[in-house]
């Protein structure tokens, strides 16, 4: 394991000549392993790549729930969607000097009914006809992930597998990121490869297919940057290919392309504020896919160091631009159709906060609650307006135990 | 902790500063290090384990002086045994104060006293197991009061300092005209310096058998002591590294200079990190030397 250097350490000759100081040396990672305990050589921003110092176990459960459709948007059907219970259980560990390994297993439980396709109501407006019956629905998702360290990055290979009654899927991930000899530069990379398949229930909707797959492969590539003691920067570029069934088979009016790229690229800055004890962070992220949606989400967010707390409150804009085949109602005749809201224009806030409160040495509670509004005119690209637009709240408490 | 020590710290304006509390702040740091790690301080952690040598009390050990002592365990290895922080008995042998003596026939008495795999441990816990032994972390504590002293300016938002403990140098930002800082890396045989390195976060530090000497049967001879032997080592005259902290720097200069010319600069090739040897014929070499020779 290496030292953390301080930001651009850097000496000259009096001839001007420069050393960079160098990546450590294996001598210098060995002289500089038990130094890592010590407070002096800790600067926070810039740690050498170490497996986690503890095991650390955590639990955490969420809670989403949207809001009820409107009735006036409403032809037949019931009005409450979705509620989603999420919970989640992980533990990752240390293992030896170079590795960890993770573990981490998650339940989803949904119920509720989604809008199932959208027609004409008797004055013309469009109105959804719903699911009818609430549905019920349970996800199991178990992922193994194991990481390697060494004193200027780590790799990590994951598999996850997801079951539910009418979804299977398994993924392969592999990810790394690597320091610059001055640790003042990250760069990172990762790729993925998912096998999904669908047997959609045959219940209160009738479907029309009985099992479908779907590949995706998935390339990031992006970098870090310290600018300074007291910010960071980051940009990272990402490339997914998805081939097979992308519609959605509990939509009657659902025919969408067997081919989805999407193309990502993000930014983030942070500055620490010394004086007040807290971080600024801005993050951006332009989406743009094949099937003609692109869309921009600006976050705002301020941590805020607290006596023995962090409080985050945070503000997400989303504003997306309709897909080609995207219609209110959905006209059957071309190749490809749809009417699912989520393929149109709209805008999209959401305000949240998260709260971490360290309980001794060896606690710590997380807590978040966030509110999601959407709405077509706050959005910054034309388009027809969806009736089934979606407003939810979104809870989550989560304890998290490290010990040694 | 036996040598001058300078502060320098420059304000910049925008920033809240209070320069008194923050040098008051670091003496109070230096004098705690001093207390904790001093062998002529009677309740220091180290004259503590010191007194029971020899008794069965072990001594348990902070989390500090544990990674200092991890430190000073590992430098043992990786120095074939010639770093030892348990050599102190060989002053017995080698008196190199002020108007000092050898008396190289008590050299085979004090050796059994020495080795750190005669350490014992317990967890956390220590003891020496002979009456006389005595372990002396001065070699490390004052590289790490440097570093330390560093870590403590920069959480009190300090950017721009320089921290010399006797000779040793580490630094925060630049100086304050905006360039690196310029410390001269000091000519062991003459009065002035060999050259000027400019650091910026970086700190350097330089042993050597120059300044502490005794002559003995028409010899001179240097302070450090190959402890295995329980004499002088017949090594470079001074080694300067270079690294981002002053204790890494330090501990790297002086086992350089424990080991034979050659073999410090293997040892120095390993280590990976900038440095300057004098030789004992005064002759000077490595990547400082080499590029202060360069042409600008």
């Amino acid at each position: 394991m290496a030292l953390v250097q301080p930001e651009a350490a850097v000496a000259a000759t009096e001839s001007g000549t420069l050393f960079q100081l160098p990546s450590p040396s294996p001598l210098m990672r060995r002289l500089g392993g038990p130094l890592l305990a010590l407070p002096t050589y800790q600067i926070g921003t810039a740690l050498a790549d170490a497996p986690p110092a503890f095991t650390e176990v955590g639990l955490r459960y969420s809670h989403y729930s949207e809001d009820s459709i409107d009735q006036d948007v409403v032809i037949f059907g019931a009005l409450d969607r979705y509620d989603i219970d999420v919970t989640q259980l992980w533990i990752e560990a240390p293992v030896g000097a170079s590795w960890s390994v993770a573990l981490d297993v998650q339940n989803d439980y949904q119920t509720g009914a989604s809008p199932w396709f959208v027609g004409a109501q008797q004055d013309g407006d469009p109105g959804v006809i719903m699911s009818g019956a609430s549905i019920q629905d349970n996800r199991v998702e178990v992922g193994v992930t194991t990481r390697y360290f060494w004193a200027d990055g780590n790799a990590g290979f994951a598999v996850t597998h997801s079951d539910e009654d009418d979804y299977e899927a398994t993924a392969l991930a592999f990810d790394a990121s690597w320091n610059t000899a001055d640790n003042a530069r990250t760069w990172s990379t990762s790729f993925s490869s998912s096998r999904d398949t669908l047997n959609p229930s045959q219940g209160v909707i009738p479907v029309f297919i009985t099992e479908e797959d779907l590949d995706t492969q998935s390339g990031y590539f992006g970098v870090s940057q310290i600018l300074s003691r007291t910010a960071i920067a980051r940009i990272g570029l990402s490339y997914t290919l998805s081939e097979g069934y992308l519609s959605d088979p509990y939509k009657l009016r659902d025919q969408r392309p067997d081919t989805h790229e999407r193309l990502s690229l993000s930014a983030g800055y942070r500055r620490f504020l010394i004086d007040a004890d807290a971080s600024l962070q801005i993050d951006y992220r332009y989406y743009a896919d094949s099937w003609g949606t692109d869309s921009h989400t600006v976050e705002l967010a301020w941590a805020q160091n607290l006596r023995g707390s962090l409080l985050t409150p945070y503000a997400r804009y989303y504003t997306q631009r309709e897909a080609d085949f995207f219609s209110v109602i959905a006209d059957t005749e071309p190749q490809h159709y749809a009417d699912d809201y989520r393929l149109s224009s709209y805008g999209a806030v959401t305000l949240g906060a998260r709260w971490a409160v360290a309980l001794g040495e060896s606690w710590t509670l997380e807590l978040e609650a966030e509110r999601y509004m959407t709405d077509a005119d706050w959005g910054v690209f034309d388009g027809k307006v969806a009736p089934a637009l979606v407003d939810f709240w979104r809870g989550t408490v989560g304890i998290i135990w490290r010990f040694d | 902790m036996g040598g001058p020590a300078r502060l320098i710290i420059n304000c910049i304006s925008e920033r809240k500063l209070d320069l008194g509390s923050v040098a008051q702040q670091v003496r109070t740091l230096l004098e705690g290090l001093e207390s904790r790690y001093s062998r002529y301080q009677a309740g220091s952690i180290v004259s503590v384990i010191n007194q029971r040598a020899g008794s069965n009390i072990f001594t348990e050990v902070d989390p500090e002086t544990q990674a200092l002592l991890d430190l000073a365990g590992r430098l043992w290895d990786a120095s074939g045994g010639l770093f030892d922080v348990t050599s102190g008995p060989l002053r017995q042998a080698w008196d190199f104060r002020a108007d000092g003596s050898a008396d190289p026939t008590r050299v085979d008495s004090a050796l059994p006293l020495v080795g750190w795999e005669q350490i014992e441990w317990r967890g956390s816990s220590l003891r020496l197991p002979t009456a006389g032994m005595e372990i002396d972390l001065g070699g490390l504590a004052k590289e790490y009061a440097a570093d330390s002293a560093i870590s403590l300016m920069r959480n009190l938002n300090v950017i721009s300092a320089l921290i010399e403990l006797a000779g040793d140098v580490a630094t925060i930002g630049d100086s304050e005209d905006g360039k690196p800082w310029r410390v001269g890396i000091r000519d062991p045989v003459s009065a002035g310096s060999l050259c000027t390195v400019q650091l910026s976060n970086a700190a350097i530090a330089t042993s050597g058998n120059y300044a502490r000497r005794i002559d003995h049967d028409g010899k001179r001879y240097g302070h450090l002591l190959n402890p295995k032997t329980g004499w002088p080592v017949e090594g470079p005259t001074s080694v300067s590294v270079l690294d981002s902290h002053c204790l890494t720097a330090g501990a790297v200069a002086t086992v350089a200079c424990l080991h034979s010319e050659k073999d410090a600069r293997t040892w120095l090739e390993h280590a990976a990190l900038p440095w300057l040897m004098v030789s004992s014929k005064d002759k000077r070499s490595g990547p400082i030397a080499d590029r202060f020779a360069a042409p600008a």
